[in-house]
């Protein structure tokens, strides 16, 4: 765990060291950027209340591919799954008003039904005729996309809007907010707590895991590799969907086109710096939806244009993966160099 | 004055981050001998060889061959310098003939810088008459036995003018009949002034053959002793720093009623090859059935039926009674305990910790380790359970939060022994069970074996150790192309018949 933290501060401080020279070959002040960009997304309860709104949909994608990865499956189709479950979400909303206490989770409901749904078409496909989820879920991610569009363009279009979306859902189903705190924080949390449970402590996350370190032991010793497989699949589409849904009923409370944005995708990535782990899944979804909450106030204070934070965000995955694998095999070099000298001396 | 054709001194070699698996080891080698190296597993052996071969760099340390020092940065140098290594697995091309196996690399060429095949051909057929290998130049690899493969990849060597020859354990994929073979062929080899190195794990053909032994134990050199004035019983007290006690073992089992019963198993791939045909045998409580033959004659099917990973057998398997044929994997561990010969794909999750491990099915049978109709993992309750696997079974780990593979090869074992053995199981199901473990762990395992004999469990033992399965079996079954060809009490035979039945497979006579 100590290792774990050092690796990511360190790579974090030094991603950030060679942002700075970049910005300062640009003839941009760093000091100044940086300042700007933390203000922007912690420097007040305002600023850090956007921030962990924006962190909502990273979180849960991350965490679903982080899942799915730790587990075994290789479920790419967090960015179909998300839309499933907005467009679920948005026209659970658009036909149906029931008291917020009862309309907010049947939305919720709705939502992971969505991405459960499209992740479960990857699993049959999977199951019936053998076709690998790591090719079905990224052509899964098209369909949805243009899918979507589709439905918003047509059938649930708004009449009175210029470009395709859908008309605002029932107030009912919108996420309350309390002040400038927005309760989707909330969803996303318990959402944690709950995969995170079953995860570490029921008996289905303890076979999880070791099928995805070892499925032919798992099988021999009794699991049901295929039950797993498909409960996985669910699981891991419902997170996606879930985050879509919680977009469309904390934000815009509409179906717009580019809702997805690249949620899902940043969601993947944060699992692969997280190296699967669901603890720091949350808390690299923390510090991406920081930077780019301030990659805004960035833009607005300095010269420095918000797609900085891209090359910033690249450079901080590739030094913490890379980071990670040649801290571990640098610190197992230098202990058996000791050892060398001690034995030979 | 002796002359010593390589010098090894003060070789440390660790591995990161901290294993030590040569401790200043200083060993010399003469001109035109026959060199053992002997030691349990782990004991670096094969560390030694791959050092002096170029294979792993030295941690600190020299090598002197004839007089000057080198430092092989790959086994190519090696080759270059005379020092050439056979590996245990084989690597040759099976496509290709055995000249062109040996040319590899090396080919003469003729006018145009092409292949000069007749040359090359008739180079190859020269060596292998200078050697009297008896291989035919132009057969595929693919065709030829496990034994001839040996010798091409000998020849390959011999063809590069190699004068060290590193052997590592030569004999693990021969049969009984093919060992004194091989022993001619480097006893002539070394009279053609050859240096020969060889590491193996069986005392006899270490007496037989070398000329001087080096006994290593936990990567430090215990001794280099004459062959000729030591014995048996000195080497392997030396090996494991104990001594050791040979017996073929006490009394035999007290068989009761029929456990395990397999009856009319086929399995046929869709191009008609039997992998197993008509296979009719039972197990009784109480009694070691041992299962012999060459591998790849149907054990690997034989057990994949049982355990229920392979589909589209025919035929019938009950245990106590019960037909598992087509029950679910759960279902029959209910009944059957299982150690695979392979741990790190079949026995165990590496990278799991040793507790994960030692739960696996225990954590759907046995209701003390959950909750809520077994779906809440109780942490304590699967603490406990490890801890009473690690003092059942003599296991020595640090934390069992540590990953599984941080444990030795015979700690790994006893944890999968103990937790396989917890399951109380009638039937209890061994493939290989000592395959890769040294003396002290081997050992352990036959105890333990012997044990659930005499707690009347009935069990099916699948070894390629011959000696394993003389020492322990009621029974020995023999399979060849998939067919049992005899079913035999082992007091009623011997090593040369069961040796015979593997490679022949003469049909049953009776029944």
């Amino acid at each position: 765990m100590n290792k774990k933290i050092i690796s990511g501060i360190s790579g974090i401080f030094v991603a950030m060291l060679l942002g700075a020279l970049i910005m300062a070959l640009q003839g941009y002040q760093p000091f100044e950027t940086y300042a700007a960009l933390f203000s922007y997304s912690l420097g007040d309860f305002f600023s850090l209340a956007t921030t962990l709104q924006n962190s909502v949909p990273l979180i849960l994608t991350g965490l679903s591919a982080s899942i799915a990865f730790a587990s075994g499956p290789v479920n790419l189709g967090q960015p179909g799954q998300f839309l499933m479950g907005a467009l679920f979400a948005t026209i659970g909303g658009l036909y149906v008003d029931l008291p917020p206490i009862l309309m907010v989770p049947f939305l919720i409901l709705l939502a992971m039904l969505g991405g459960a749904l499209w992740s479960g078409i990857a699993a049959l496909l999977r199951q019936w005729f053998g076709m690998s989820e790591f090719i079905t879920t990224l052509m899964l991610n098209m369909i949805a996309d243009f899918f979507t569009y589709w439905a918003i363009t047509y059938p649930f279009y708004d009449q009175a809007a210029f470009s395709p979306m859908t008309p605002l859902i029932n107030k009912s189903g919108w996420l309350p907010e309390f002040g400038e705190f927005n309760s989707s924080v909330i969803v996303m949390l318990l959402a944690f707590a709950g995969v995170w449970f079953v995860f570490t402590r029921l008996t289905a996350g303890y076979e999880w895991r070791i099928t995805g370190q070892n499925s032919l032991f798992a099988r021999l010793g009794g699991c049901d590799i295929n039950k797993n497989y498909m409960t996985v699949m669910l699981l891991t589409g419902a997170l996606a969907g879930l985050a879509g849904g919680l977009v469309i009923m904390a934000g815009p409370h509409r179906f717009l086109k580019g809702i997805g944005a690249n949620y899902a995708w940043d969601g993947v990535m944060i699992a692969m710096v997280a190296n699967n782990g669901l603890i720091a899944t949350v808390l690299y979804g923390l510090f991406f939806a920081t930077l780019q909450t301030g990659a805004l106030g960035m833009e607005l204070i300095t010269a420095v244009p918000s797609e900085f934070i891209q090359v910033l965000q690249a450079a901080i995955v590739l030094i913490i993966v890379a980071g990670r694998e040649y801290l571990d095999i640098f610190m197992d070099r230098t202990a058996a160099r000791r050892k060398a000298k001690e034995r030979s001396a | 004055m002796v002359d010593n054709i390589i010098e090894m001194n003060n070789i440390v070699k660790v591995f990161p981050p901290s294993l030590v698996a040569l401790d200043n080891v200083t060993v010399d080698f003469r001109k035109g001998e026959i060199h053992a190296i002997v030691g349990e597993n782990g004991a670096g052996k094969s560390t030694l060889m791959k050092v002096l071969y170029g294979m792993e760099e030295r941690s600190a340390g020299e090598i002197i061959h004839r007089g000057k020092p080198i430092h092989f940065k790959q086994p190519g140098d090696a080759i270059a310098n005379g020092i050439g290594m056979v590996h245990q697995e084989i690597l040759l091309i099976p496509e290709y003939t055995v000249w062109e196996n040996v040319v590899l690399g090396v080919e003469p060429k003729n006018f145009f810088g092409r292949l000069d095949a007749a040359k090359a051909q008739q180079q190859v057929a020269q060596k292998i008459d200078e050697f009297q290998f008896n291989l035919n130049p132009i057969a595929k690899v693919e065709d030829i036995s496990v034994a001839a493969r040996q010798k091409v990849e000998i020849l390959k060597l011999l063809f590069r003018n190699v004068s060290v020859l590193i052997l590592d354990e030569p004999t693990a994929v021969l049969t009984p009949q093919e060992i004194p073979q091989l022993f001619s062929e480097l006893s002539r080899s070394k009279e053609n002034g050859h240096t020969i190195l060889f590491i193996s794990h069986h005392l006899d053909e270490v007496i037989e053959l070398s000329d001087r032994t080096t006994v290593l134990r936990k990567g430090q050199k215990i001794a280099t002793v004459d062959t000729a004035s030591t014995s048996k019983r000195e080497l392997a007290q030396m090996m494991v720093g104990r001594e050791v006690i040979f017996t073929s073992l006490a009394e035999k089992g007290h068989p009761g009623e029929v456990v395990l019963s397999v009856e009319n198993l086929n399995h046929e791939h869709h191009n008609g090859h039997h992998f197993l045909k008509d296979i009719h045998f039972q197990v009784r409580a109480g009694e070691i059935v041992g299962v012999a033959g060459v591998e790849g004659n149907g054990q690997f099917e034989l057990v994949n039926s049982i355990m229920g990973l392979l589909e589209h057998t025919r035929g019938k398997i009950s245990v106590q009674g019960k037909d598992i044929t087509n029950l679910p994997i759960l279902d029959r561990r209910k009944l059957i305990s299982f150690v695979s010969q392979d741990r790190s794909k079949m026995g165990a999750s590496v990278t799991a910790s040793i507790r994960e491990n030692s739960i696996m099915t225990h954590h759907r049978l046995n209701t003390r380790l959950t909750r809520w109709r077994g779906r809440l993992m109780l942490k304590e309750a699967t603490q406990k359970f490890t801890q009473e696997i690690e003092q059942q079974f003599a296991v020595s780990m640090g934390s069992m939060d540590n990953p599984f593979r941080s444990l030795s090869g015979g700690n790994q074992q006893k944890v999968i022994l103990g937790r396989e053995l917890l399951l109380n199981s009638p039937f209890v199901l061994l493939d290989q069970p000592t395959r890769g473990l040294d003396v002290g762990s081997i050992e352990y395992v036959h105890q333990q074996i012997l044990k659930m004999r005499d707690e009347q469990r009935a069990i099916l033992l699948i070894s390629a150790d011959l000696e394993e399965l003389f020492r322990l079996s009621d029974r020995i079954l023999v399979l060849h192309r998939g067919s049992i060809v005899a079913n035999l009490p082992t007091d009623q035979t011997n090593l040369e018949e069961v040796g015979i039945l593997m490679l022949e497979g003469k049909e049953k006579a009776d029944e």
